[in-house]
């Protein structure tokens, strides 16, 4: 009897400790992220690897809707997870006082964040000395190469394939090509073609309004740019100016000659996306993860079809700078909220995917990715094919549920690989679709980016960009800039639209309600950019 | 001291009634309570908020460290360059899918009660109430869908020769609050419909069977004693109603609204939303809230002024 007791004891004990180390063995975190992806699957080759080696779950929330909205609701009523990221409104979330410094943590616990992400601590600290987040994609070893650029005037395939590969420049010889082309063709499988498609959707609508800028040359500066005037930047808006009543007028010419797609202004995003997915869509502007979805479908699809960007200006005394100088998103990351119990933990978390970014982006070796004799990873035509399918690069490898929201690195590591597969040297252009390597054979070149003049280099900019600016919330500038973009939605349409007859009387309209709606951001930006210029001008040399 | 007296046991004797009253009606007291309950939390409490309207709210602070400014928010609403139109398009929209609703809902329900086939009566209620429950996330996609221009709105119209080229219906400014009329007309009839069957089910079938008797046509019939029987209902309705003219239906303006038509879809709601939470101008945002519910209790108190000065049935 006695011995039966103890041995009952003894598995009650067994029994016991058996629960507390299935209880212990994942701490759980929630996590917030403005980047709208789908549910996590539950269980990805990454994250099975990551979960086991942290012994961290996190509960996710990806954002469904609109941000704005999702954050003002979360700052009224104080209910946040334990980390998050907003992207463009991460200053708004330390304004409300929703995150902790973290530069005490990184010194103490996150060893590889500070190794990597030293240089930028100068130009993420808070005017109170705090750090309270860090961005994503820090580009500790130099920059690299990429496929494609950042953005584009991007031109169907099949029309440059029909016209003999021309190199197109302005925006005219594009239009030029596109109508050509629809004449000849003015159906695709059965659908009417579309000459020239933005999207014009709110959250998107910047992709039809930023247009000016880049006829212009210039980069993705954001809503204003910064020519250089006697030795100094100034902040000058492209609203009201000749490219820009330029830009307009050609688009009402060629909306009345059936060019552009007459509900532009009426569809959203994703029939946006899907109408450049059907490949009946000529040519667009865009940034190039605006349409990178529809550009993985063609290429698996309709490989005919694909779009190809071009630095398209407005006439030939135009030099472009499109491309980006390499920055950080200096403004916006991802953040530990005051809800957090355990902030070590998540910044040791962090931490862990910054040193192991190899195995994030890469996968496993020998799996995913094999090395030749000089270190370099490379992939095999099988693994290739693996990753060209963007379902199974986030539903069952799980990619985007560790990389793009935290803390990460790109560009080139230290023994020479890319941190990106896709801009590993030998890669981008071997690993090209056999679509996209037509088009590079036939123009000559070994990437896209090759069309485009290299980027301005960081001393000469060295506030670059404007966008990452943030404009106080709810202070005057702000409250201009939300009624400057409610009337830029109501004119841009009226303006392409409208009569040509009544063009200039719009156009003027315009302008008369554009030009009070600048000066209170023009000043606040002027302001912070020669104070980025100062700060951060010659440490960064 | 006899007169203390005799009023003390008036206040006894009349505690004595009210809570006499209270323990006969217990059972009605118990099934109002939760009711009651929830009024309180989620309609009186929540009105302590106004007091942000005064102030320059910052979440990050407590209610009594914030900046008072007085009417300032008021005063920016009203200063508002595009405050006229919002009200315009708030009120003209509310009005025309309150008419629009109430015409058709009540025409529905008078010929499902005259329908005899019960069977084909339960299938045509049951599809006409099934938009109902689908949320106006979904619907908008349907909605634009149908009025697309090769949606088959278009494609009916063109069969029929009616219009030669199809029409951009949500690309035209002057036809964006008939749109978000008919599409709100759509979704609610059946739901609309149900009230009014209900009171039908309750007029007195002697009442038509004496009309027969009488020679009274369907058409007098209904004129005669199906629309007076409901006329308690539809003014009831219409009072209650004309509080929600202020609410335009944010998700329904929302989702079908683009740029092209926004001068017509700009309302209250989305205005709110904009240039209050979504700026963190949270004591704007309650600066219009508070508008809105002022001129709801104007417009419910007059309606029912009126109804009463008509001897019409009444809210209060």
């Amino acid at each position: 009897m006695k011995k039966f007791k103890g041995l009952l004891l003894l598995l009650v004990l067994v029994m016991a400790f058996g629960a507390l180390a299935v209880a212990q063995e994942y701490k759980e975190f929630t996590l917030f992220s403005s980047d709208p992806l789908p549910d996590y699957p539950g269980s990805t080759i990454l994250g099975d690897i990551i979960d086991e080696a942290t012994g961290i779950k996190l509960k996710r929330e990806f954002l469904v809707g609109d941000l704005e909205t999702r954050l003002g609701l979360m700052i009224a009523s104080g209910d946040y997870p334990d980390m998050m990221y907003a992207a463009h409104y991460t200053q708004r979330l330390i304004d409300a006082g929703a995150y902790i410094p973290l530069e005490d943590l990184i010194e103490e616990h996150a060893p590889n964040i500070k190794k990597y992400y030293a240089k930028y601590f100068d130009m993420i600290t808070a005017p109170d000395g705090h750090i309270y987040f860090l961005p994503q994609q820090a580009i500790p070893f130099g920059p690299g190469e990429r496929r494609y650029p950042e953005l584009g005037f991007y031109i169907n395939k099949r029309v440059l394939k029909d016209a003999g590969w021309p190199k197109i420049k302005t925006f005219d010889e594009m239009f030029e090509l596109i109508e050509n082309y629809m004449k000849k063709n003015p159906t695709y499988k059965g659908q009417p073609t579309i000459g020239w498609l933005t999207t014009f959707d709110s959250t998107y609508s910047y992709s039809t309004t930023n247009v000016p800028a880049h006829l212009a040359g210039y980069p993705n500066e954001g809503g204003f740019v910064a020519p250089k005037e006697g030795g100094k930047f100034k902040v000058r808006p492209y609203h009201t100016g000749q490219i820009e009543k330029y830009y307009y007028q050609k688009l009402n010419e060629m909306y009345h000659k059936g060019v552009v797609d007459p509900e532009m202004f009426v569809i959203n995003y994703d029939q946006y996306i899907e109408r450049l997915s059907s490949g009946r869509v000529l040519a667009t502007f865009a940034q190039h993860w605006v349409l990178q979805q529809a550009q993985d479908i063609l290429n698996r699809d309709d490989p005919d079809s694909i779009l190809v960007p071009f630095p398209i200006v407005f006439d030939e005394t135009v030099e472009e700078y499109m491309r980006d100088t390499p920055y950080i998103q200096q403004t916006q990351g991802m953040g530990i909220t005051i809800a957090c119990k355990d902030p070590v933990s998540v910044i040791k978390y962090w931490d862990y995917l910054v040193a192991n970014q190899m195995l994030i982006q890469w996968g496993i070796e020998g799996e995913h990715y094999e090395v030749d004799e000089d270190g370099m990873y490379y992939r095999t035509e099988e693994q290739l094919a693996l990753f060209r399918d963007p379902n199974w690069v986030r539903d069952v490898y799980g990619r985007q549920y560790y990389l793009n929201l935290y803390p990460s690195l790109t560009g080139v590591a230290e023994d020479g690989n890319s941190y990106v597969p896709d801009n590993q040297p030998s890669m981008i252009y071997q690993a090209a679709t056999a679509a996209e390597k037509e088009v590079m054979d036939a123009y000559g070149v070994k990437s896209f980016t090759e069309f485009y003049n290299p980027p301005k280099p960081w001393e000469e900019v060295p506030y670059y960009p404007i966008w990452t600016i943030t404009i106080p919330t709810g202070s005057p500038a702000h409250i201009e800039g939300t009624r400057h973009s409610d009337m830029l939605r109501e004119y841009v349409p009226r303006l392409v639209m409208s009569d040509p007859s009544e063009f200039e009387m719009i156009w003027n309209e315009y302008v008369n309600r554009t030009r009070p709606l600048l000066q209170l951001r023009m000043e606040y930006i002027q302001e912070q950019l020669e104070w980025r210029v100062e700060n951060w001008g010659p440490k960064n040399l | 001291m006899k007169k203390e007296l005799s009023v003390d046991t008036a206040t006894i004797k009349k505690k004595d009634t009210f809570f006499a009253k209270l323990w006969e009606q217990r059972a009605w007291v118990m099934m109002s309570f939760p009711f009651i309950v929830y009024v309180i939390i989620f309609r009186y409490l929540p009105i302590g908020g106004w007091v942000l309207a005064f102030q320059n709210y910052w979440p990050a602070k407590s209610l009594f460290d914030q900046t008072w400014v007085g009417l300032e928010n008021f005063r920016m609403l009203f200063d508002d360059p595009v405050f006229f139109q919002v009200l315009r398009n708030t009120i003209a929209i509310s009005a025309i899918k309150l008419t629009l609703g109430m015409f058709f809902a009540i025409l529905l329900a008078l010929i499902l009660n005259e329908v005899r086939n019960l069977r084909f009566k339960k299938i045509t209620q049951t599809i006409s109430y099934l938009p109902y429950f689908i949320s106006w996330v979904v619907a908008a996609n349907l909605v634009r869908d149908l009025l697309a221009t090769d949606g088959i709105i278009n494609e009916i119209l063109m069969a029929l020769n009616i219009v030669d080229k199809p029409i951009m219906f949500l690309g035209v400014p002057k036809l964006f609050w008939w749109v978000i009329g008919f599409s709100h007309v759509w979704k609610q009839i059946g739901w609309d419909a149900i009230v009014y069957l209900a009171a039908m089910t309750s007029i007195n079938p002697n009442l038509y069977e004496a009309a027969m008797i009488d020679g009274a046509s369907r058409l007098q019939r209904i004129r005669h004693i199906t629309l007076p029987a409901l006329r308690p209902t539809i003014v009831i309705l219409l009072i209650l109603n004309i509080g929600q003219l202020m609410n335009a239906g944010f998700e329904q303006v929302y989702l079908l609204q683009n740029g092209r038509v926004i001068e017509y879809a700009r309302i209250f709601e989305i205005f709110e939303l904009d240039f209050g939470l979504k700026m963190m101008r949270y004591s704007f945002a309650t600066a219009a809230g508070i508008f809105r519910s002022v001129v709801s209790i104007i417009l419910v108190f007059s309606a029912n002024y009126i109804a009463k000065r008509l001897d019409q049935e009444r809210l209060f």
